[in-house]
């Protein structure tokens, strides 16, 4: 994976550097390098790079000098959160300085009657539900690092989470953010009204991934807890037939709050780690939740329990609160589990249309075979979100390079069969060079003419989601990575 | 009026536009043209033979299809499969005076969300991806036909409420929801804007999931006393009569039930369509619009998304004052039906502060340089 080349001019620069951004933050600044040892790495941790500098602001004025600073030094900009990214969005740069986010956590409002709460860029995702949980309330979007990962985070890389289908990802429950420009400005885009009043530039910053300013403060929508929720686990002899029903629940009519597809390689590690009562010998296994008033909830568990025996499977209904814990504990341990099978493994993120799922595993398993690596298999299968977990050992020569080689073509298949690269963990670096099996040269020139409407000097975040973003007009002139531009006739300004 | 029927042919014309830097107008249904800055004496480009269903993938919850298809269209072929848009997009077509036949392009451009955005969200929230002609005559696309992508910016949020003036759109793909089986609307009759709005955000803030919530005035609704707010349950039968009685049980009183759907007219602005004065929707936090809805005193007016939505009818005179007391309450005015006149100096929206209108312009400029789409509207 290349990055745009360090400039040393700026790294030569770094006493003075460090010495300006004190100016600004004079308790905030980490320059010593065991202290910068701890932002080198988000959690794709195969790449790693000490950051020229971190400062760590706890307000927004802050912010925007730093930005003002970096703007008329030409230095280039990390955003950090938590560092929870899985895409390596937060890599930091030799050249350049990492914000870390981390000392704005906040809570500045809690709205109840609006259904809403304005807080910091630094605050856990999960700390915002246990702000309000007291009051029956909750924030629906629940990455699986919610304890960690911060909602400025969650707002540039608009993450998911279970519940998606029902709930919508980050960008459907953000009502506002102030977001600082790199120019230093500072913009309100919504709010409370949710309105914009002109272009829906929250909808944009929301999942660019650092690349085009800073989030300094959210409003996010809070949903009431629904009372009652069921949980089923649906069992079945080929992956077709679990497909079917997953198309058969979706075409009743009933939205589950959440929908889990495990291989049967998956759901025999899961079982052998912590027992979660998985059925022996299922080649495909689902966990079905049904949430809301129990009127509805009763209606969709026996449409689901019909619908899974219509389409031959086998159903197991939680039946109370300690089993549904059980059920999920398998399901959220899944990375764990898996991690037993191999010294090392990387995890996928795509998404597919639900009716592609045999195809996609069938043509998985193939390419399993011919990489000699092992792979299994966990689903969103309600929004077809597709987390395949590559098992290698990165002590064997060239393992490492064949699991990012097999990763890679289990993305191209996602794209090749009608869907995405990324359906919650972003672009960041991992896929940044698969963009262009996404998307044609006007497609990502069009996204790039957005990126310099915000970031003429591509100071943000260089280097990440665009194979070509580096080519933004740096100092006079175009940084060249590899042998050529991808895109020779991309226009350079 | 030039007329294209196929996407070569769009970028030829606009390419051709580009050459002798040609602005126009965009027009399918023609619907719409009444909303935001009038473009000027402009030439118009008839995309209205961009029409019909590309694809309907009703397991996959997606629709795909050309922009000019009808909305009553999609609307009925969705039916068929007991799916629907979920954002209730809304055909403003009588409350403009228009004849013409409303478009998907038209809502998405225009964002034109009824009162189903109280549960899923605007139409910004169901655009998966679109294809389009940009500024620059060339044809590309954004989004994704899953509903779950987070792969490049979010391009189609952009072009929600953009009022067609980023691209031109030539295929557009939806996520759809599917249609409960029942729905009844219970009325909390002769209450004031205070109480039945306090009683709309109390349903709106409990596990009920409503599918409309909106409070109406004496002058909007017949035989309601002060005042009626309006409470749209769905569901399938059984669960349906569960869920009135605990929408009773919250609120501490039997509501009556009213026949058919209100709702069908109220976030289309039907009720407006015969009123006289300029015609505002003022976007607010829930709780402010009691008291944004007395500040400004109109005779015609009703709340919708349970205070999150007021629409007003006023007299031209009172524009200023209206988006005074929206922007003093941190809200934002749209005007949405007005004279020429009105609109040319009103504008669809308050100015934005300087950064941010600033913004704006350069994103409209990556896609639009030479500002060749409807300018000046939005």
């Amino acid at each position: 994976m290349l990055l745009p080349p360090t400039d040393s001019k700026i790294v030569a620069r770094r006493a003075e550097i460090v010495a300006a951004l004190r100016a600004i933050v004079p308790d905030g600044v980490v320059a010593d390098q065991s202290g910068l040892a701890t932002f080198d790495a988000d959690a794709l941790s195969a790449y790693h790079q000490m950051p020229l500098v971190c400062v760590l602001p706890s307000n927004r004025e802050q912010v925007s000098e730093i930005l003002k600073y970096a703007q008329a030094e030409g230095i280039p900009i990390v955003p950090r959160g938590a560092g929870t990214s899985l895409s390596g969005g937060a890599l930091p740069r030799e050249d350049g300085i990492l914000i870390g986010m981390g000392r704005m956590k906040r809570i500045l409002e809690i709205d109840y009657e609006n259904g809403c709460v304005t807080v910091e860029p630094g605050v856990t995702n999960l700390n915002i539900t246990k702000a309000v949980e007291a009051q029956g309330f909750y924030y629906a979007p629940d990455p699986s690092s919610q304890i960690a990962c911060t909602i400025g985070g969650n707002v540039g890389e608009n993450s998911g989470g279970l519940h998606c289908l029902k709930y919508g990802l980050t960008t459907n429950n953000l009502l506002g953010v102030t977001f600082v420009l790199p120019s230093g400005e500072i913009v309100t885009l919504g709010g409370k009204c949710g309105a914009q009043g002109g272009l829906d530039l929250l909808g944009l910053v929301t999942g660019s991934e650092g690349l085009l300013g800073m989030v300094v403060e959210v409003v996010v929508k809070i949903l009431r807890k629904a009372p009652v929720t069921r949980t089923l686990l649906a069992s079945f002899d080929s992956v077709p037939a679990a497909g079917a029903c997953v198309a058969a629940i979706i075409a009743d009519g009933v939205v589950p709050a959440a929908m889990e597809f495990m291989d049967r390689r998956a759901a025999e590690a899961i079982e052998d780690f912590n027992q979660p009562g998985y059925p022996k010998g299922a080649e495909g296994i689902l966990i079905i939740d049904a949430d809301g008033v129990e009127a509805d909830v009763t209606h969709a568990v026996s449409r689901v329990i019909d619908i899974v025996a219509h389409c031959g499977g086998r159903t197991v209904e939680a039946t109370d609160e300690k089993q549904r814990a059980r059920i999920w504990s398998g399901r959220k341990a899944a990375f764990a589990a898996m991690g037993r099978l191999a010294p090392d493994m990387i995890c996928m993120d795509g998404t597919i249309p639900r009716h592609a799922l045999p195809q996609v595993l069938e043509e998985m398993a193939q390419l399993s075979d011919h990489y000699g690596l092992g792979c299994c298999n966990v689903f969103h299968a309600g929004d077809g979100n597709l987390h395949p977990l590559i098992l290698f050992d990165v002590m064997k020569d060239g393992d490492f390079e064949k699991a990012e080689a097999f990763g890679a073509d289990i993305l191209r298949l996602c794209v090749k069969v009608g869907g995405v690269l990324s359906g919650e963990h972003g672009i960041g670096i991992e896929k940044r060079d698969l963009m262009t099996d996404q998307f044609g040269p006007n497609d990502l020139e069009q996204q790039h003419r957005v990126k310099c409407a915000f970031d003429s000097g591509g100071l943000f975040n260089p280097g990440k989601v665009f194979p070509t973003l580096s080519a933004c007009v740096e100092q006079g002139h175009i940084h060249v990575h590899g042998a050529q531009l991808p895109h020779p006739h991309l226009p350079r300004y | 009026m030039s007329r294209i029927d196929n996407d070569n042919q769009l970028v030829d014309f606009v390419r051709a536009a580009r050459e002798s830097r040609a602005p126009f107008e965009i027009v399918a249904g023609g619907t719409r043209r009444g909303v935001g800055r009038p473009v000027g004496d402009l030439p118009m480009l008839d995309v209205s033979g961009l029409c019909g269903i590309i694809k309907y993938e009703p397991e996959e919850l997606i629709v795909t299809a050309r922009p000019s298809t009808p909305l009553a269209e999609i609307n009925a072929v969705l039916a068929e499969k007991n799916q629907r848009l979920g954002f209730d997009p809304a055909d403003w077509s009588r409350l403009l005076g228009s004849n013409g036949v409303a478009t998907l392009a038209g809502v998405a451009s225009c964002d034109a969300s009824g009162s189903g955005k109280l549960r899923h969200g605007g139409a910004r929230d169901s655009l998966l991806g679109f294809h389009a002609v940009n500024g620059l005559g060339e044809t590309f696309r954004a989004g994704s036909k899953v509903v779950k992508n987070v792969t490049g910016f979010d391009l189609p949020k952009l072009v929600c409420g953009a009022h067609g003036t980023l691209a031109v759109l030539t295929e557009l793909t939806f996520r759809v929801y599917p249609r409960p089986s029942h729905l009844v609307v219970l009325c909390l009759s002769d209450v004031t804007p205070e109480t039945g709005f306090a009683a709309l955000r109390k349903i709106a803030h409990s596990p009920l999931e409503p599918a409309g919530l909106a409070y109406l005035p004496a002058s909007m609704m017949a035989e309601v006393g002060q005042g009626a707010a309006l409470i749209k349950l769905e569901g399938a039968s059984r669960p349906l009569e569960e869920k009135v009685a605990l929408a009773h049980g919250l609120l501490g009183s039997v509501m009556q039930r009213i026949d058919g759907d209100p709702f069908a007219s109220i976030g289309c602005g039907d009720r407006f369509a015969d009123i006289a004065g300029d015609i505002w929707r003022i976007f607010l936090a829930p709780s402010d619009a009691p008291r944004v809805a007395k500040e400004i005193a109109a005779t015609h007016w009703l709340g919708d998304w349970a205070g999150g939505v007021l629409w007003i009818a006023a007299p031209p005179s009172d524009a200023a004052r209206i988006r005074a007391i929206a922007a003093a309450a941190q809200g934002q005015a749209m005007l949405l039906r007005a004279s020429a006149e009105s609109r040319a100096a009103l504008g669809l929206f308050a100015p934005q502060p300087p950064a941010l209108a600033a913004l704006n312009k350069a994103v409209k400029a990556a896609f639009d340089p030479l500002s060749l789409f409807n300018p000046n509207r939005l």
